[in-house]
């Protein structure tokens, strides 16, 4: 069997860097690191440009963050960055001085290094003679800025594929070799982002001349080949201090760490071959429309196809070569018949190329984690999630819950670190906390813990996702504690006990539907529930998703929500109570959503989170389609302080919210339930 | 063997139907190639550009436009007949066109409510693709046809071998040109991910949608594309109304279009649905 995880970074490194240019000078420089100050970057674009390169780095166009030719650091995205989910992709005003401050919009050097339609010959026929002569092209010397890792290990794909075989592409060999390759490690990411997965980024680790990371004040830059030294000494630069290499590193590392490992990629070789039965492709083909954006935006893919245009008198024929695609039906037809006749064919000719066979074939896998096929999808299907269904990881999800951990005692807290800060409406705010206890780890969807800012009280809040070294709180600044909990930033450190309660009974709803109804903050506890529905798609029959807010701009999760949405298999419908301008959907409450729906009810296991007066009419609905007691589950909130049933707070009737709650099912409440005074 | 060159000149004729003849005007606006077309080819019957007159028989019979009137339903039958290779062009002949929005409503209704007397108006009840009535041999599709499309079509039957007319999406037209997914990155409804190639990407280009002029491309999944722009908020009239246009009549963009309502507008009367499957149900 072959490796299954095999190095698809840094060898390159120097298919570029020595391979191509054996220069001798500053060789002694490799790797150190210097720093440009921000007004200088124009300097590195004019030195390009004044040795006659063409310079392509970001630019706005068209409403995206794509590669273009530049021709001064004014061209650069400064202060512009982007939102990305699947199947969406907006411009984002940040209004700062940031030129790198975005992620891989829809070209890669590949628009260059292997264009579309680049000429071939002239056949010519006269009498009984054919003769045909090169169309000769001119190749532009090159100079790429803003290349990121995940687009390195890309090139370095090339290389091997199009150089590395017993057949060479001379065209791509010209291009390559003649460009300069300027490369900016991330400090920032998208939600498509899967680079670490797939072990080619954030971090620039090879196959660039010289590699920048951008700091507010400038750039601390990384020489990468002579080549790269040769230009640097061309700069105005000093050697970068401790501290601006500690910003430079932490930078890149929160990137990492944000991005997390979305899909496993130990043993997905094997994993994937044994699946070619499986039912998930034909599911896919549903949403499929095997209009090979996915192929096209791909860094790697360099599927190709001649094309020929013909003389009306059929004496002379131009031959140029076009990008094509493993999903266009032409593509494995044959006289006679089409091999890959269906949608379902191709996609799978596509993944199992991508993550298998492209291993066998060299030596890597030939995906770099880039996220574009996920942004640029029409319909947004999303690699990562096919992935998981079709191959899961060899340990699937999470161990069950842990035996409760004795730092729930009161008194117990452990301080936890912020890793990363996200505003998600007006008035509420993600908090990423790493550091956490192995105990957080292991904890399930639904249940909370409490979190401790010494000189504020100590507050319940519930887990809003699990990362794979951190766990998010989503918080409403409704007082001065969540405010000063909401008002936290990176490296700042908050106190947690945990996790408490119960969990939504996943388990229940497995070969049912599934009916999520929520509003406001009330989708926050739920959200790891549906990060696990997703994961384990296939457990489940049809998922429905009702979520209700005041505004649209109350909404949570919003990149999220339209993800879900775009994979096909959720259905999520949202409500407002009061619409803006640009809202086009329903007005209302949430369960007007599912008034008039044709599901059914016996069929369904329902999870419910909100205001109690929303769940009070969400349970009256869901009982008038048919979903027993026993299949609804709801979260009630109370004042809940020891979080372990031992100061009296939160009681009712027989329960303790925090301890057999904050998720009951609704047989379980009996006439507490909707019940006032209680 | 002779070079094609030295071979008779073949006898083509272009005729017309329901259309508004901006397809026949493709011919005339491949200029250039005009004098070397007439070497290989006769024209003998092209009403819009000449008063020489054949009924044929015609090497490649091009036809442009709907059957919408029950001559133009006799007359492609005897038009069949004298053509020894009859090719449809444009959205009219190949989908019904922008006139087969009649189609969805109540034609009766439609003639009394426009003219003084309906009964001087021979018309049928619907705008119908020709390939409905007659075997069609090749189709060139597009609201107009494009002329690489037109020449390829002629530089093959003069060569002899196959057209080489690409049927996939106008994404991957797109993305050759590094257009900007109009899409994805502005939420603007396009159906070029369902549409056939051939327009060069025209309207993305210019940051509009694709209008899907040149109807469904191979398997087509005009439901999941329907459901995305149902996602993307857009009402059910109007993703009705975006599949409903110049080959609205098409089967794959007629069945999602009925699915959302039909188009916005219509005189209702019960319109046949098309056989239920998806793009991944039928093999190529």
């Amino acid at each position: 069997m072959v490796a299954s995880e095999p190095p698809i970074s840094g060898q390159p490194a120097s298919l570029a860097a020595q391979a191509f240019r054996p220069g001798e000078t500053g060789g002694s420089q490799l790797g150190a690191d210097w720093f440009l100050a921000r007004p200088n970057l124009g300097v590195l674009i004019d030195a390009l440009r004044a040795d006659g390169r063409t310079v392509v780095g970001p630019r706005v166009v068209d409403g995206a963050i794509t590669y273009a030719e530049i021709e001064s650091a004014d061209d650069l995205p400064i202060g512009v960055g982007d939102e990305q989910a699947p199947g969406h992709y907006r411009l984002v005003e940040r209004g700062d001085r940031r030129a790198f401050d975005y992620t891989v919009g829809p070209l890669s050097p590949k628009r260059w290094t292997f264009p579309s339609p680049l000429s071939l010959n002239v056949g010519t026929r006269d009498g009984r003679d054919v003769t045909f002569e090169r169309v000769a092209t001119e190749t532009p010397r090159l100079a790429f800025i803003g290349v990121r890792a995940c687009e390195l290990a890309a090139l370095g794909i090339h290389d091997r594929v199009m150089l590395g075989g017993p057949y060479t592409d001379e065209d791509y060999r010209t291009r390559r070799q003649g460009a300069l390759v300027i490369a900016v490690n991330c400090s920032t990411s998208s939600s498509t982002c899967f680079c670490t997965s797939m072990g080619t980024g954030p971090a620039a680790r090879g196959g660039y001349d010289l590699a920048l990371t951008e700091l507010d004040e400038g750039f601390v830059v990384r020489i990468g080949s002579p080549a790269g030294a040769d230009l640097l000494a061309r700069l105005p630069v000093r050697a970068a201090d401790g501290d601006q290499r500690a910003s430079a590193a932490e930078a890149v590392a929160a990137v990492a760490k944000r991005i997390g490992d979305p899909v496993p990629s130990a043993g997905l070789h094997d994993r994937l071959m044994a699946q070619f039965d499986s039912p998930q492709w034909a599911k896919i083909a549903e949403r499929c429309l095997s209009c090979a954006n996915c192929t096209m935006v791909c860094p790697t893919c360099f599927c190709n196809t001649v094309i020929q245009q013909s003389a009306l008198d059929g004496s002379t024929s131009t031959s140029e070569r076009i990008w094509d695609s493993c999903f266009t039906a032409g593509f494995a037809r044959v006289a006679g018949g089409n091999f890959r006749s269906r949608p379902r064919d191709r996609y799978r000719q596509w993944l199992t190329h991508k993550f298998a066979t492209w291993v066998d074939q060299f030596g890597s896998f030939g995906c770099v984690g880039c996220g574009r096929c996920i942004t640029w999808c029409p319909v947004g299907i999303d690699v990562r999630a096919e992935l998981l269904a079709i191959a899961p990881p060899l340990t699937p999800g999470r161990e069950p819950a842990a035996p409760r951990p004795v730092a729930a005692a009161p008194g117990w807290y452990v301080s936890g670190r912020v890793v990363s800060v996200r505003q998600e409406t007006s008035d509420v705010t993600t908090l990423t906390v790493g550091d956490v206890d192995d105990a957080f780890l292991a904890g399930q969807p639904g249940q909370f813990a409490m979190l401790d800012l010494p000189s504020f009280p100590q507050l319940p809040i519930s887990i809003s996702r699990f990362g794979r070294d951190t766990v998010d709180f989503t918080i409403r600044a409704a007082g001065p504690a969540t405010a000063a909990l909401t008002a936290l930033g990176p490296r700042d450190e908050v106190g947690l006990r945990g996790p408490l309660g119960t969990s939504w009974p996943i388990e229940r709803a497995m070969g049912h539907d599934v009916v999520i109804v929520t509003g406001g903050i009330g989708l926050a506890p739920l959200r790891p529930l549906i990060d696990s529905l997703v994961a384990q798609r296939d457990q489940f029959d049809a998922i429905r998703l009702y979520y209700g807010a005041r505004t649209p701009s109350d909404q949570l999760y919003q990149e999220e929500l339209r993800g879900w949405g775009a994979r096909g298999d959720i259905d999520v419908q949202l409500t407002v109570d009061r619409a803006d301008d640009a809202w086009t959907g329903p007005v209302g409450v949430v369960t007007h959503l599912f008034d008039r729906a044709t599901w059914d009810g016996s069929r369904s296991v329902a999870f419910v989170c909100g205001p109690e007066r929303m769940m009070e009419a969400t349970v009256d609905a869901l009982e008038a389609r048919d979903l027993a007691p026993d299949r609804i589950f709801v979260t009630l909130e109370r004042h809940m302080q020891c979080g372990i049933g031992l100061c009296g707070h939160c009681q009712i009737g027989r329960l303790f919210v925090c301890r057999d709650g904050p998720v009951f099912a609704l047989a379980q409440l009996g006439d507490i339930f909707g019940r006032e005074g209680i | 063997m002779p070079t094609v060159a030295a071979r008779p000149r073949l006898r083509v004729g272009i005729v017309k139907m329901a259309s508004c003849d901006g397809c026949q005007l493709t011919l005339l606006d491949l200029e250039d190639e005009l004098l070397p077309l007439a070497e290989r080819f006769e024209i003998v019957e092209f009403p819009e550009a000449s008063s020489v007159r054949s009924a044929g028989p015609y090497d490649v019979l091009l036809v442009e436009g709907s059957i919408s009137t029950p001559d133009q339903a006799t007359e492609i039958v005897e038009l069949r007949k004298q053509a020894k290779r009859l090719v449809t062009i444009g959205a009219c002949a190949n989908h019904g066109g922008i006139q087969a929005l009649r189609n969805w409503s109540d034609h009766d209704a439609f003639r009394a409510a426009v003219y003084a007397h309906p009964e001087y108006v021979a018309s049928l009840a619907q705008s119908v693709p020709v390939s409905e009535l007659v075997t069609v041999d090749a189709e060139l599709n597009g609201c107009p046809i494009s002329p690489d499309q037109l020449r390829e079509l002629l530089v093959s039957v003069s060569v002899g071998r196959r057209p080489q007319i690409r049927e996939e999406s106008v994404c991957l037209a797109c993305k050759r040109r590094s257009v900007v997914c109009v899409m994805v990155s502005q939420g603007i409804p396009c159906l070029g991910p369902v549409t056939q190639s051939g327009c060069g990407a025209l309207c993305p280009r210019f940051g509009r949608g694709c209008y899907g002029c040149y109807g469904p491309k191979e398997q087509a999944n005009a439901v999941s594309l329907a459901r995305a722009f149902a996602w993307t908020g857009r009402q059910d009239a109007e993703v009705a109304r975006l599949f409903a246009g110049f080959t609205g009549w098409s089967g794959t963009f007629r069945s999602v279009a009925a699915a959302y309502g039909g188009p916005p507008g219509v005189i209702p009367y019960a319109v046949p649905a098309e056989p239920k499957g998806g793009p991944d149900d039928a093999r190529d």
